[in-house]
């Protein structure tokens, strides 16, 4: 199975249990990748090759197919996550009566990279074997697709073009690009399952494998309330409030499907339930009325009138009967409806007379009422906590929502809640693909998932879409046109509606102030990815609670605010993801689409701060990442951070002989305001930016840590300093392991964290260097670090002998043999990456590598901004934390310290 | 006064329930007279009346008939003409000997009492006093469901089946009474009730919606036209959706409604191509089938044996009673069943009637007797074979007795 980047390694010399290992490994496995990958599917891999299956695995095979041969460059191109989504191993789909969703999955590449660092790694931390669940599931991303049903040749033809037809787990013919496979199957449900069976035969040579519609429902409601954090949400008043449900009582609940007509569903369990009721005023009544009533040609634009309507001229609501009086005796305001549709009895109008949009609201009111009531009763039938209700009628449609919530609220007297579903619209699509018997998606755990949104792609989400687009090149093209032709743009459908997104700042058309718009708060649905190896912090105190953002971004000020910061900034970094892919024509097109793309995304959480789920700041920040890594803007601060990483390593072994000439305690505080002042360097702070402009690097720093004046605005430093160090004759026992979340390259990182680290080795203490998978902004990376660990360990032998013992300087072996006896004795300083791209981090998706490395450590230090103030400021630990940073930001500072901006921030946390 | 009407001396009292969509009103007479009011809401055929002397009671028991006749509201002209010629408004409250001098008070429940008292004010130069719906609702369904006879019946496919409720064992109950809107009452006992539920889907959303589909000119014509039609036309069935298969595993055949108009979606037709009657059948099976549903989910909710269906929607029509049945006895899988009442739209004016305090109305009445007219049905026991259309002639007048004190 060792592919041609693993057999380097195998051959260095000095890893001889690792190379055993490999032998033994080798005798057990032929290298076969046919069986190879059949026996992954199978699950249960034998003990003792977990490790090196599961980050090896697929990948080989799959970047052949992905990647055009990057692979052996020095820094290989991150995979894209668009360039793979041809390999899908499985497709369902939920064919029903106006709409076809489809549900795929592509597995994709593990990020991480495959080096000898993370071999290195995990040989330190000891999880290669048994201590560790071993990873059956693959890897990949669940896609979510719409097409409307009586454009099928659409659907057909995006399933063929993405030939997601052939990709049933058992066919290998992506592999081997083989013809289609006759006996091929696919998954269905929903009556077109039936309808459509020949023709899916005829036209793609697949059989459709018709799944009972229920089972689908169910088991695409309970995967999604169980896999995904913040799935469901609350709607009253316009107002979106997820809620997170604790799987432990996540049952029983009420399934209210709403569909052409509605199912109610009450369910117990995994595939326990039973439909308790329905109703036949569903949505296809709302629909067909509407079409009988208005001439409307499609459901969205029925749906789009009703937000412009006013029912109370066609409705005959309580205060038409009573003069305009409230009927209070049985608390009946006068504007509650009396009667849906009353008031056009006793007019002599005819249908001509009416706008259609009160009529389209008196519908939409008459039928969302009606099954909230029917499904309030039904859940008061039968005790059950919590309606979810579902299917494509709701849409994310405000206004829908809004009255069911009422009616459910009204009816209950405040004490029932009507919740929806991110995913409302494909239940049953999802369902269908669970119900692949080796789908792997039974063990999925919250933490494994993380939902992108694609900006580019405009296939992807929750709206209906015309055919697919290709490749990189036809996104940006798209997104070019889409600018200059404005709203009138038809096809492709981006994610949003055109006149929505606000894209390149076209004027938005009709918003009727202060009431909601339907389209405005249609939900994006991204795709998931699926990522077995991260896990849940283990240090965490108390994760049920964790709330990784600090900032709610919920509170449209703080919205705004952060709207303005990265709008100012944009340009500059467009500038600079562009310099760093050569500043080439392409380069420049690429980067004015992701400007377009991120605005748009910006404007559209503007617009509807709810958009994309429950979104903190480090979501927000981390969106662009992605929209960045989107249009192949890899790293956009290479450069800059190569460059700063070299003028700071040269002035490392000044700084280091000047700490070194310091007493112990002067040393601690020097060392924590050195942290303090490097953390100045942040291409991520428009104030810093600003000072870059003004002075070299060491200058800077310099100047910063004078200034360091005590008191700092939060300041712990004494308490920390009596851990350390102790207080009078009694000398406290050095921290077993530290792990030090990085934050910025350059001084930073080079003049304040690593003789911080460098500090603790001393003292005995293992260090854990913790960073970034992916590039953020000028973050250093896990990958960057080993190289800037082995220049800085060139001037110091503390950082050296740890270096070595960490396996950090596999490459740079020159002095090898002596090194590997002194190891054992020394603490090992070792380098881990955390599992996100993000200038912030999530602490409930890291990375396992973290998660191990966290199961000896009893010292955590977070730095900077993005990680120990805009996250996890709140957060609390198991073991001694730190979190040091200085605040960049007026409004946070203000916020958070109720200090000022170069305000610093040392908060020392005990162990709870 | 000297208004010369010979009916006028017997017409003892009015009362009126003025509705969003009709006004119904029922009145007193101790004529012994045919009268043959030109309207023809009014043609009930009288018997003698007489005075008896009631046992240990010494005050004068009239012996007569009540009366009932309905209005469109929104031509309540009709209304006030039909009062003003039958000079009903002068026995309200009226004691002998001193007429014209007492403000002339009617009893009047229904949102139109406080929409139309100037009207009435203006025209007849009568005070309505307002009575709660609610109240008169409740007080007229006891009323009835007490002292007449053969008031309730079910009406299961096609078969109306009279029966006889034992007045001690008469609450709980749940009355629903679709009107425009539709009310659920839970009724304990005389005046006791609460509103529990409702929809706003009722006889206005039928009638409205149906004007709008149909251009029918009548409430009774769109009845008349549901009639005749099929709503497979319209209504996705669950074999739509499963290629003429049952949904076995759920309990629902090919014929059960998945959606109501839901085929409309998808067919690329116009209002225009669909038959008026098609579209009247599936908007009537819609809504009674809804109305059915909701009221089983009451009853069953605080545990009620029987749910009385009243109000104008109903009107005897034979298939809205018979979707009504069919939804409570589909969901609550026949443990339930709905019975309806043959004053149906009466029961505000009755009960604005028996609000009249020196009646005494409600517990006095020593004899009663149904007088159905044109008579037509067969008398067996109990139970009375209707008509297989059900349609309630509510021309009939109930022959009472009532005190005066």
């Amino acid at each position: 199975m060792a592919g041609p980047r693993e057999s380097p390694i195998l051959e260095t010399n000095d890893i001889k249990e690792e190379r055993r290992e490999e032998v033994s490994l080798d005798k057990n496995k032929p290298e076969d990748k046919e069986r190879e990958r059949e026996r992954d599917n199978n699950m249960a891999p034998p003990a003792g090759s977990s490790i090196h299956r599961s980050s090896s695995r697929p990948q080989l095979d799959l970047s052949k197919a992905a990647i055009q041969g990057n692979s052996e460059e020095r820094d290989p191109t991150i995979l894209l996550p668009n360039q793979s989504d041809d390999i899908s191993s499985h497709l369902a789909l939920d064919i029903g009566g106006s709409l076809i969703k489809l549900v795929y999955f592509s597995r994709h590449e593990d990020h991480s990279t495959d080096d000898k660092r993370k071999k290195n790694v995990k040989e330190r931390l000891g999880i290669s074997n048994g201590n560790r669940r071993s990873y059956p599931i693959l890897g990949g991303r669940l896609h979510f697709v719409k097409f409307e049903t009586h454009k099928i040749n659409e659907c057909l033809d995006f399933i063929y073009s993405k030939r997601l037809h052939h990709g049933g787990i058992d066919s290998h013919s992506w592999l081997t690009d083989a013809p289609t496979n006759e006996n091929a199957t696919i998954k269905a449900t929903g009556g077109g399952a039936y309808k459509f069976a020949d023709f899916f035969r005829q036209r793609l040579g697949v059989t459709l494998d018709k799944e009972d519609e229920m089972d689908c429902l169910v088991a695409g409601a309970n995967f999604l309330l169980k896999a995904i954090r913040h799935e469901a949400f609350t709607h009253r008043e316009g107002q979106k409030e997820f809620v997170q449900i604790d799987h432990n009582e996540l049952f029983p609940y009420l399934l209210v499907n709403i569909g052409s007509g509605v199912s109610m569903i009450k369910v117990d369990g995994d595939g326990k339930f039973q439909r308790v009721s329905g109703t036949n005023v569903g949505g296809g009544t709302y629909w067909g009325l509407g079409r009988l009533l208005t001439k409307c040609k499609s459901f969205d634009e029925l749906l789009e009138l009703s937000q412009r309507g006013d029912n109370r001229t066609i409705d005959m609501l309580v205060g038409d009967i009573y003069g305009g009086m409230d009927y209070s005796k049985i608390g009946l305001s006068a504007s509650t409806i009396a009667s849906s549709f009353g008031k056009a009895i006793s007019e002599n109008k005819e249908l001509g007379d009416y706008r259609p949009e009160d009529i389209s609201l008196s519908l939409l009111r008459m039928i969302s009422y009606n099954i909230g009531q029917i499904s309030y009763l039904n859940a008061l039938r039968f005790g059950l906590k919590r309606i979810f209700f579902g299917g494509f009628f709701i849409r994310g449609h405000a206004y829908t929502m809004d009255t069911i919530s009422f009616a459910v609220k009204f009816w209950s007297k405040g004490e029932a809640q009507a919740m929806f579903l991110r995913h409302e619209g494909f239940l049953g699509a999802l369902g269908a693909f669970m119900s692949h018997e080796k789908h792997g998606l039974d063990d999925v755990m919250v933490h494994q998932l993380v939902e992108r949104f694609p900006m580019g792609a405009p296939y992807t989400g929750g709206k209906i879409h015309g055919p697919p687009l290709g490749d990189l090149n036809e996104k940006i093209s798209w997104m070019e046109k889409f600018v200059l032709k404005g709203t009138e743009i038809i096809a492709p459908v981006p994610m949003a509606p055109p006149g929505t997104t606000g894209l390149g700042g076209f004027e938005v058309p009709s918003s009727k102030g202060g009431t909601l718009r339907s389209d405005a708060s249609a939900l994006n649905v991204g795709v998931l990815h699926l990522v077995p190896t991260l896990e849940v912090f283990p240090l965490l105190a108390d994760p049920k609670m964790y709330e990784p953002n600090t900032i709610d971004l919920t509170d449209h000020g703080e919205l705004e605010y952060w709207f303005t910061v990265l709008s100012e900034h944009l340009p500059d970094l467009v500038d600079k993801a562009v310099a760093s892919e050569g500043g080439t024509e392409d380069a420049k097109r690429r980067g004015d689409a992701f400007a377009r793309a991120f605005s748009a995304h910006l404007a559209r959480l503007m617009e509807e701060p709810t958009a994309y789920g429950k979104l903190g700041l480090a979501n927000l920040l981390e969106l662009r990442e992605e929209c960045l890594r989107e249009f192949q803007f890899v790293d956009a601060y290479r450069s800059i951070k190569q460059r700063e990483n070299e003028a700071s390593l040269a002035v490392l072994p000044d700084l280091l002989m000047e700490l070194d000439s310091m007493s112990e305690e002067a040393r601690l505080l020097t060392l924590i305001e050195g942290v303090l002042a490097a953390n100045i360097f942040d291409w991520g702070s428009r104030a810093c930016v600003d000072l870059y402009n003004k002075g070299t690097i060491i200058e800077i720093y310099r100047m910063s840590r004078d200034k360091m004046q005590r008191p700092w605005r939060v300041d712990d430093f004494d308490v920390f300093k009596e851990r350390m160090l102790g207080s009078g004759d009694q000398k406290p026992r050095p921290h077993k392991r530290a792990l030090l979340f990085v934050d910025n390259s350059g001084a930073d990182v080079v003049l304040g964290m690593l003789p911080l680290a460098r500090e603790l080795l001393r003292r005995g203490t293992e260090v854990v260097l913790v960073a970034n998978s992916l590039p953020a902004l000028n973050d250093v990376t896990a990958m960057e670090l080993p190289d800037i660990v082995a220049e800085a360990a060139k001037h110091c032998d503390v950082l050296r002998r740890a270096a070595e013992a960490g396996g950090l300087l596999v490459d740079a072996m020159v002095s090898g043999q002596d090194g590997s006896k002194e190891s054992s004795s020394l603490v090992p300083l070792m380098v881990v990456e955390n599992g996100c791209g993000s200038p912030c981090i999530d602490l409930r998706q890291v990375s396992s590598e973290l998660a191990a490395a966290a199961k000896d450590a009893d010292l955590i230090i977070l730095e900077g901004m993005g990680r120990a103030l805009h996250t996890n400021f709140n957060a609390r630990f198991k073991c001694n934390a730190l979190k040091l940073a200085m605040v960049k930001n007026q409004r946070l500072a203000e916020k958070l310290i109720k200090g000022n901006i170069y305000d610093c921030v040392c908060r020392y946390e005990p162990a709870r | 006064m000297d208004h010369g009407s010979p009916s006028q001396e017997h017409v003892s009292h009015l009362a009126l329930d003025i509705g969003g969509s009709l006004t119904k009103l029922d009145y007193f007479s101790r004529n012994n007279e045919c009268s043959n009011g030109d309207n023809n809401e009014e043609k009930s055929c009288s018997k003698e009346s007489l005075l008896v002397s009631n046992g240990d009671k010494k005050c004068p028991v009239l012996q007569g008939r009540l009366h009932f006749a309905k209005f469109e509201t929104s031509k309540i002209n009709d209304c006030l003409e039909f009062i003003q010629r039958n000079q009903l408004h002068l026995g309200g409250c009226q004691h002998g000997g001193a007429p014209g001098n007492e403000k002339r008070i009617i009893k009047a429940t229904g949102g139109g009492a406080y929409k139309n008292a100037d009207l009435f004010k203006e025209k007849l130069g009568i005070f309505l006093d307002k009575e709660d719906e609610m109240d008169c609702l409740v007080a007229g369904a006891n009323f009835l469901l007490k002292a007449v006879h053969e008031e309730a019946y079910t009406y299961i496919d096609g078969r109306k089946e009279f029966v006889q409720i034992d007045r001690d064992d008469l609450y709980p109950y749940l009355l629903v009474n679709i009107g425009s809107g539709v009310s659920m009452i839970k009724v304990d006992g005389d005046g006791k009730y609460e509103r529990v539920s409702g929809t706003n889907v009722g006889g206005g959303t039928f009638w409205g919606l149906g004007r709008l589909l149909t251009k029918c000119e009548s409430f009774d014509e769109l009845l008349e036209l549901s009639h005749r039609g099929n709503n497979r036309v319209i209504d996705m069935l669950v074999g739509d959706i499963y290629g003429g298969m049952d949904y076995t595993k759920f309990g629902l055949s090919s014929t059960t409604i998945a959606s109501s108009f839901g085929k409309a979606i998808s067919d690329n037709k116009e209002i225009e191509d669909y038959n008026a009657e098609d579209v009247a059948r599936s908007l009537l099976r819609m809504i009674s089938n809804n109305i059915g549903q909701i009221s089983y989910l009451n009853a069953l909710r605080f545990g009620l044996k029987r749910i009385f269906f009243g109000g104008f929607f109903i009107r005897g029509h034979a298939y809205t009673m018979d979707t009504i049945s069919v939804g409570v006895n589909f969901w609550s899988k026949g443990e339930a069943k709905a019975l309806f009442l043959r004053h149906e739209g009466f029961l505000g004016a009755l009960g604005a009637f028996t609000s009249y305090e020196k009646h005494g109305f409600g517990d006095s009445i020593v004899r009663q007797l149904v007088q159905q007219s044109p008579l037509s049905a067969s008398h067996a026991g109990y139970k009375i074979h209707g008509p297989l259309n059900g349609e309630w002639n509510d021309n009939e007048s109930i022959e009472c007795s009532v005190y005066v004190n």
